[in-house]
């Protein structure tokens, strides 16, 4: 099925670029994160609805796959124990894995037949949280990952990934928290990391790293679940968001709303122009896309704003706490300071899903920021770019060329279904934003289950891309459905989702045509110039010379 | 828009329907709300003051800023579930100690909250698990004469426990409107006094000016 072999090269400048990608096959290579993480040799999972295709298909692969497990990653005795529970696991005709899992007793076979669970417990193996079913009913399966874990420690080491037949086990200590992902997704043991990552990313920012270890110092057996209740949705969603919606995680980006640049850059030095005492960031959202956002020089001088941090507010915006009403709540961004909260205005302007985040310092300052949003509105009124921007939030009754997401259709090539793009072309002092365009989702990929197999897809082309041990420039894979090329250069990183019929000198000329596209329209589909910061009047000139920290936003 | 005149603040512990309470009352409405994240805040025009509206999270999480949302509050209603005992007791426990910050006449007003849910409550849709009250009326009352000894108030003086403790339902509207309006009518007279009375007493922080150096400046 794979028809990786002779990297047949795509035309658009760059083909020295290309690289022999060798047959995909042939790449089984004893390594750790190239074995596990590559394009499967069987077809790609055909991805139909029942979660019983994955398993059977998992089964199918060649054993060959399984054994070059690397010693120095896995625990021979532990594996054992695991894979047999994971056969045990064998899946039975279940209901569609979404409304299930409730029970979360480790028999119960709904929630042994879910793809890919993530756990978060105490070092003491209290559980914290859990992907599926309840925490309470897991107090035994999480003892046992704790027990792992302590057992390599004893030896002066540390577990980081066991692979058991068809699932991985990765496994990710963070101060007093154990993050454990346990999957049978084709995801990398290093993509896994980066969810976990991001999970434990999202529980500092509403507690803080400080006040976790804090907590636990004082008392090692205490229950988190106290501080964490209702924070499990916004956890439930960002891995959800994973599969129903890959990019942001895979590509460490953002995703901005396709804006005309002049209207983005008005928007940009409106939020400049619009400042509070203390505050620190000014963010313009709309559906967790990006519009524009500016820093304050004042406030975060001399530090970079980290695009998970960016990322993670634009994910907490998105939830619907946040609604009705101005919201006034501290949040922590962990990579700026992991142990420091600032205090977050959040509003719908004009009762239209675009959203301004307003990130201060002072802790009651919430009048002032109310203050600030006022003037946001008013100045965006008179740019008339709410309702500009208001269109763009309903897809599907505009295709106007100002809606913030778009139809792949309007590439204009036949046969692409959806593409993710990243370009790396950008100017150095940009390099602080990365971001990513893609069109929605639409048919064949509506349904959720097409949705996870296309999820599936890019995050293995991703993998064996950035494989750390035989790194891809270029991919051509013929999947049962779909047809995909995946290609990164300096100048971008792109991911493409063709139609099964597309031949290989096909799919080179849509590649080229949305280049080509992606050329034409990146002042649109990017932020090209992001805002400098604002430089309040109280601040001195000298320190507008430019400095590349300071440009990120 | 301008700066409200009286501050409302709603308080009480996790999923015990502060967020629903306020939407019933302004969206006339009952949906399944979200954890609340932080504070929301909301302004209400009532006669002729403008009325801001706190509605807080009752998450452990965000007991930190609980003090903030409460500062010169002129009225802290105290939400509690009728079918949770824990929930009042947390109210004593937990959310007093947050009103200190409260304006010194705030006013309290304990509202009992899903009585949907208990046998008695009559109005309810006749779905859901129904179970005889935990919590009684008298509790809240006893509560109420509690928080005025903390607060150090004469009982005469304050408004009768009677006339201070609720109970709603957000689900089905019961009592909704008589407890936002109660408590905004007993709001009116005392902005209206303090207006009277005195320049408004607020201490605007991000104006402070830098502690000033010991060494008292001299005549160079």
């Amino acid at each position: 099925m794979e028809a990786g072999g002779d990297a047949a090269a795509p035309a658009p400048g760059g083909a020295q670029d290309l690289e022999d990608t060798q047959d995909l096959e042939g790449t089984q290579t004893p390594r750790e994160e190239t074995g596990d993480g590559g394009v499967q040799s069987g077809p790609p999972d055909p991805g139909d609805t029942d979660p019983e295709e994955a398993g059977s298909q998992a089964e199918d692969e060649p054993p060959s796959r399984l054994s070059p497990l690397p010693q120095s990653e896995v625990l021979s005795s532990t594996c054992e124990h695991w894979s047999s529970t994971a056969s045990d696991s064998s899946p039975i005709h279940g209901p569609e894995s979404d409304s299930v899992g409730q029970g979360g007793d480790p028999s119960d076979e709904n929630w042994r037949n879910q793809r890919k669970h993530v756990f978060v417990l105490s070092e003491a193996g209290k559980p914290i949280y859990s992907r599926y079913g309840s925490v309470e009913a897991l107090s035994a399966t999480m003892g046992v990952m704790t027990a792992l874990v302590s057992f390599v420690q004893s030896s002066g080491d540390n577990i980081r990934a066991i692979y058991a037949e068809d699932h991985k086990l990765v496994f990710l200590q963070q101060g007093p928290l154990l993050l454990v992902a346990m999957s049978r997704t084709p995801q990398s043991a290093a993509q896994l990391r980066g969810e976990l990552l991001a999970v434990h990313a999202q529980i500092v920012s509403t507690l803080t790293r400080a006040s976790v270890a804090r907590i636990f110092a004082h008392k090692q057996n205490y229950d988190l679940r106290r501080l964490l209740a209702g924070s499990e949705r916004t956890l439930d969603r960002l891995l959800d968001n994973v599969e129903r919606d890959p990019g942001a995680l895979l590509l460490g980006a953002v995703r901005c709303v396709p804006l005309a640049r002049p209207l983005r850059e008005a928007l940009g030095t409106l939020l400049r122009r619009c400042t509070a005492p203390g505050l620190a960031l000014s963010v313009l959202a709309v559906g967790g896309r990006l519009i524009t956002a500016a820093q304050e020089r004042n406030v975060l001088a001399e530090c970079r704003l980290d695009p998970a941090d960016l990322q993670l507010l634009l994910d907490w915006v998105g939830a619907p706490a946040f609604a009705a009403g101005e919201a006034w709540a501290p949040v922590c961004l962990p990579r700026f300071n992991p142990d420091g909260f600032f205090y977050a205005y959040v509003a719908r302007l004009d009762s239209m899903p675009v959203c301004l985040l307003l990130l201060g310092t002072h802790r009651e300052a919430f009048h002032a920021m109310a203050a600030c949003r006022r003037l946001v509105e008013d100045g965006m009124r008179t740019l008339g770019a709410l309702r500009t921007l208001g269109e763009a939030a309903n897809f599907s009754d505009s295709q106007a060329a100002s809606a913030p997401a778009y139809s792949v259709q309007a590439v204009g090539a036949p046969g692409l279904r959806h593409f993710l793009y990243k370009p790396l072309d950008i100017p150095d002092h940009h390099r602080q934003l990365p971001q990513f365009t893609s069109p929605e989702l639409e048919a064949p990929y509506s349904r959720e289950e097409e949705r996870q197999r296309l999820s599936d897809l890019y995050h293995r082309l991703h993998a064996r891309l950035h494989s750390a041990s035989r790194p891809l420039r270029l991919i051509y894979h013929v999947a049962e459905k779909e047809t995909l090329l995946a290609w990164v250069t300096s100048k971008f990183e792109l991911y493409t989702c063709l139609s099964p019929l597309v031949t290989k000198a096909g799919a080179i000329l849509v590649v080229t045509k949305l280049l080509r596209w992606v050329k034409k329209e990146e002042d649109r589909l990017f932020i090209r110039c992001p805002p400098k910061y604002s430089t309040p009047p109280a601040a001195s000139a000298d320190q507008a010379s430019h400095n590349g920290l300071f440009t990120g936003l | 828009m301008r700066r409200p005149d009286a501050k409302v603040v709603l308080l009480g512990g996790a999923s015990v329907g502060k967020t629903s309470l306020l939407r019933r009352y302004t969206e006339r409405r009952f949906s399944d709300s979200v954890s609340t994240v932080g504070g929301a805040f909301y302004l209400k025009p009532w006669r002729a003051l403008h009325l801001s509206l706190w509605d807080t999270a009752g998450r452990e999480q965000f007991h930190g800023l609980g003090s903030m949302y409460c500062r010169g509050a002129a009225a802290v209603i105290l939400t509690y579930d009728v079918m949770q005992p824990q929930s009042l007791v947390e109210l004593e426990d937990r959310f007093l100690g947050l009103t200190d910050s409260a304006s010194k006449d705030c006013l309290f007003i304990i509202a009992g909250n899903k009585v949907d849910l208990t046998e008695q409550g009559g109005e309810g849709d006749g779905h859901g698990p129904r179970g005889p009250r935990q919590v009684s009326r008298e509790d809240a009352v006893a509560l109420y004469k509690k928080i005025l000894r903390y607060r150090m108030v004469d009982e005469k003086a304050a408004p009768a426990a009677e006339q201070m403790c609720f109970e709603t339902s957000a689900k089905t509207g019961h009592n909704v409107d008589l407890l936002f309006e109660t408590v905004f009518d007993m709001v009116v007279p005392m902005v209206l006094r303090q207006k009277a009375e005195e320049p408004v007493e607020t201490v605007d922080i991000t104006s402070q000016k830098p502690p000033k150096r010991t060494r008292s400046g001299c005549c160079t």
